[in-house]
């Protein structure tokens, strides 16, 4: 079914990219036909971001080049050069201003016409992505995946696109959005546009892609067609010695946790890892934050007793930990110390109670936590930006693990964009931390990774929630549970 | 040690080498400027702007700016020196313009950190409100020397042994607040603050209440540097603080806190506080212009946010580099043993 050999889009030759004395990229050569969709993938730190910086102009290539429809660009070219030879990215945070509307957005640092003209364009263009959103809408009023599409229709304007950059867009997307990604991408292909994926939810790559290329550490290790492959041996590409998925099995305990939601009761037992599963930032998250006190209160019983939580001290107080769903703007503090990250919130029960805090103070836990999460990167006095993303997120998990034992542990989705490997370290953890007699809840808007580490989970949607349990084919229960709850409900109850 | 370590250190302490660079200047310059005595001098003129930019320092790293000190300075001097030529009593006094200054810092504060409002803004504000009070309540006249009490006045000229009483105050603040901001659970509050205000409050931080009491702090000590210097002057002048909070602000971003709040050391606004001062006392030396001076304390100010800005810069792209090589050197190691990977990185 290989159609006939077309000419290559895209054509990278040996781009190597060289971060002072790091190489980032080595020797990397592989081509794009048109109508291809190429999933590139790699852990965080492979190389993937970087090739999207060459391609898309941000950086310069420290030597080898690329080319577009058989043209040799070089390898250090502007972003507008890029934008101009039809190479378009869209990032899993579109890069718009958010003050300004959708039409100005859309012709931001592209030649715009007239008045008339210029709307024209515009609507065709968002026409042609599948969004109906008002030109004089401001963007920061969209969604997320609204505003890929205005990025996208963005890219449409610059010319005739042929290279289409995506990285990660899917990260942040629910179902429905990312299905309807997907047919717009298909549809881009169709037309002969050579397309790149980065994603980190194999789900999307497999389904989507026609060819895989796999990353590691800065080389390219695997490059083949999509339809011989396994989610099973794709993680094996990414993570070579890629350790036991199935996760520890516990014996849940008494109830330890409910709530009363508007769709009936949520609850969750002493050693139950129980997932809450919704559309992307669905009503799922907000009732998580309001468990832990965060903008707003909420009453729920906890161990048997009626608890009323106002404030994050308070759900501290209580045993009541949240690891947040933004672990740059939310949990950690870039400018702290890796160590500070971790202990922030527990120096007052160490030795001197808060009052004689010395780079000894925490330290034996820090490097506890480091053990059971395999943390990778620089040692703990490194401020914490200096970790690549899993490791980041394994830092913020930690905060909330080892210093002192969860009661309620509450984690939005805390797997997300992470590679496969922290992905498994950080479902070990989760997992162990219940079998010490945690409750755990598991936020998220992607099944799979509900289904990679919850016993049962609830899927909820406007108001109402349905039960899932853990079965084989948990992953398509819990879209199947999603989907029922999206259907209207008969004016009976 | 690589260039990027080397870069980070050099924006990290930069100012510890102007310091030297400045004294060894004047001293070529002007021989007798190097002597214990000018040093002494220089330190019994930095201890009351000391006073007010070590809280100040605390303020800016939480993320937040008072701009009311000077003028808080000022109506503390006047109204301690109204009750001390009513009362003849100077503790009395004292307390007087201690408790406005506190005062004043919990309504900044109150307005800040309870009712959301800017800091710069609502602050301002005070600048302007608490130098007229001052003006308001002395009828823009000077309390002389002889209406203050003579155990007041004694004050000034104290001396703890051989050393000034300004200069053992100095000290102590000095090193207080080095205990509180790096020893303490509150000082890694402050900073968890200004980092990422968000994630701090997630943490279980009381932000306002941390911010109120910063700016409780920074009242007081302000009403103290006014009464020190009225002390010191024998008088209480209700222009005596004026200028003083754009002085501590030069002082403290020279020390290289980040405007944007997070970032900044005790050792770093010490030796910002000192260059500011040598810079004055060589221009004193140099007999240059007192307007002149004026001009400068401008310059240096601006100086110090373009510094600022560009400081924080590099240490973000050095760090974010240094963090690349880190990871990539991490996961060279391959799913090695802890030890291995405890050590990847740090070379």
């Amino acid at each position: 079914m290989t159609p006939p050999q077309e000419p290559p889009r895209l054509e990278y030759e040996s781009v190597t990219v060289d971060f002072g004395a790091t190489r980032a990229l080595s020797e990397i050569s592989f081509s794009v036909r048109p109508g291809e969709i190429v999933g590139l993938l790699g852990h965080n730190g492979a190389g993937k971001s970087t090739l999207f910086n060459v391609t898309s102009g941000v950086i310069g290539a420290t030597s080898g080049s690329f080319r577009v429809d058989g043209v040799n660009v070089g390898g250090d070219l502007s972003p507008r050069q890029a934008a101009e030879l039809g190479i378009t990215i869209i990032h899993q945070e579109p890069a718009l201003a958010q003050n300004l509307t959708v039409l100005d957005n859309l012709f931001l640092a592209r030649p715009a016409g007239a008045g008339a003209d210029r709307k024209k364009k515009a609507r065709a263009a968002l026409e042609a992505v599948g969004a109906d959103i008002p030109l004089d809408m401001p963007v920061d009023a969209l969604g997320l995946g609204q505003r890929q599409l205005v990025d996208l229709a963005r890219g449409m304007l610059a010319g005739e696109m042929k290279v289409l950059l995506l990285d990660e867009p899917t990260a942040a997307l629910g179902k429905a959005e990312t299905d309807a990604l997907h047919a717009l991408i298909r549809n881009f292909a169709e037309r002969g546009v050579a397309v790149v994926y980065v994603s980190h939810r194999l789900p999307d790559i497999m389904e989507v892609c026609t060819r895989i290329v796999v990353l590691r550490g800065g080389e390219l290790v695997v490059d083949d067609a999509a339809a011989g492959f396994t989610a099973d041996r794709l993680a094996r590409a990414l993570v070579p010695e890629l350790r036991d998925a199935e996760f520890i099995e516990t014996v849940p305990g008494a109830e330890a946790f409910r709530i009363d939601t508007p769709g009936g009761p949520v609850t969750a037992r002493e050693g139950e890892v129980v997932g809450l599963f919704g559309m992307a930032g669905g009503e799922q998250f907000a009732l998580a934050a309001s468990l832990a006190g965060v903008d707003g209160a909420a009453e729920y019983e906890l161990r048997g007793t009626r608890v009323r939580v106002a404030s994050p001290r308070q759900a501290i107080k209580r045993g009541v930990f949240y690891v947040p769903p933004d672990r740059d703007t939310e949990g950690l503090i870039a400018s702290e110390t890796a160590k500070d990250n971790v202990m922030l919130p527990w120096f007052g029960a160490t030795g001197g109670r808060g009052w004689w805090i010395s780079d000894q103070t925490g330290a034996e836990v820090y490097r506890k936590a480091r053990r059971a999460l395999d943390i990778r990167g620089p040692a703990g006095d490194a401020e914490v930006s200096q970790f690549s993303g899993g490791n980041r997120q394994k830092h913020l998990l930690a905060r909330w693990l080892y210093p002192a034992r969860p009661g309620l542990l509450v984690l939005a989705q805390p797997t997300q964009g992470v590679d496969v490997g922290a992905k498994l370290d950080i479902v070990d953890a989760a997992r162990t931390a219940a079998r010490d007699g945690a409750t755990v809840l598991v936020v998220s808007s992607e099944s799979d990774e509900i289904a990679s580490m919850c016993d049962r989970a609830y899927c909820l949607l406007g108001g109402r929630i349905r039960e899932v349990g853990r079965a084989g084919d948990f992953n398509a229960a819990l879209l199947a549970g999603l989907l029922a709850l999206a259907e209207p409900v008969p004016e009976s109850a | 040690m690589n260039t990027e370590r080397l870069k980070i250190f050099l924006a990290r302490n930069g100012i510890f080498m102007a310091l030297i660079a400045l004294i060894a200047v004047f001293s070529v310059l002007r021989p007798n400027f190097f002597s214990l005595a000018n040093g002494q001098s220089i330190l019994l003129q930095a201890a009351e702007l000391g006073l007010i930019a070590i809280p100040l320092a605390f303020l800016i790293m939480s993320g937040t700016i008072d701009l009311s000190v000077g003028s808080v300075a000022s109506a503390a001097a006047v109204a301690g020196g109204m009750v001390m030529s009513g009362t003849g009593s100077t503790t009395t006094g004292i307390l007087a313009g201690i408790a406005l200054g506190a005062l004043a810092g919990a309504l900044n504060g109150f307005l800040v950190s309870y009712l959301g409002l800017n800091s710069f803004v609502v602050t301002l504000g005070g600048l302007s409100v608490w130098g007229g009070f001052a003006l308001f309540l002395s009828g823009g006249k000077t309390i002389p020397r002889a209406e203050l009490p003579e155990a007041f006045r004694a004050i000034g000229t104290l001396k703890v042994g051989p050393v000034p009483i300004q200069i053992v105050l100095l000290i102590l603040v000095v090193a207080a607040g080095w205990y509180v901001l790096n020893r303490t659970q509150f000082g890694k509050n402050v900073k968890a603050i200004g980092g990422n205000e968000r994630a701090a409050r997630l943490m279980g931080v009381n932000v306002k209440g941390t911010r109120f009491l910063l700016f409780v702090t920074s009242g007081g000590f302000a009403a103290a540097a006014g009464l020190l210097l009225s002390a010191k002057v024998q008088s209480a002048n209700p222009n005596i603080g004026s200028g003083l909070e754009l002085e501590a602000l030069t002082v403290v971003l020279l020390g290289g806190v980040a405007f944007q709040g997070g970032i900044g050391r005790i050792s770093g606004v010490v030796a910002g506080l000192l260059f500011f001062r040598v810079l004055r006392a060589g221009l004193v030396f140099m007999q240059a212009s007192p307007f002149l001076q004026t001009i400068l304390v401008g310059l240096t100010l601006i100086v110090a946010v373009a510094l600022d800005s560009s400081i924080q810069k590099v240490i973000r792209s050095s760090w974010a580099k240094l963090g690349k090589d880190a990871t990539e050197e991490a996961e060279d190691d391959n799913r090695s043993g802890p030890a291995e990977r405890e050590r990847a990185g740090t070379s």
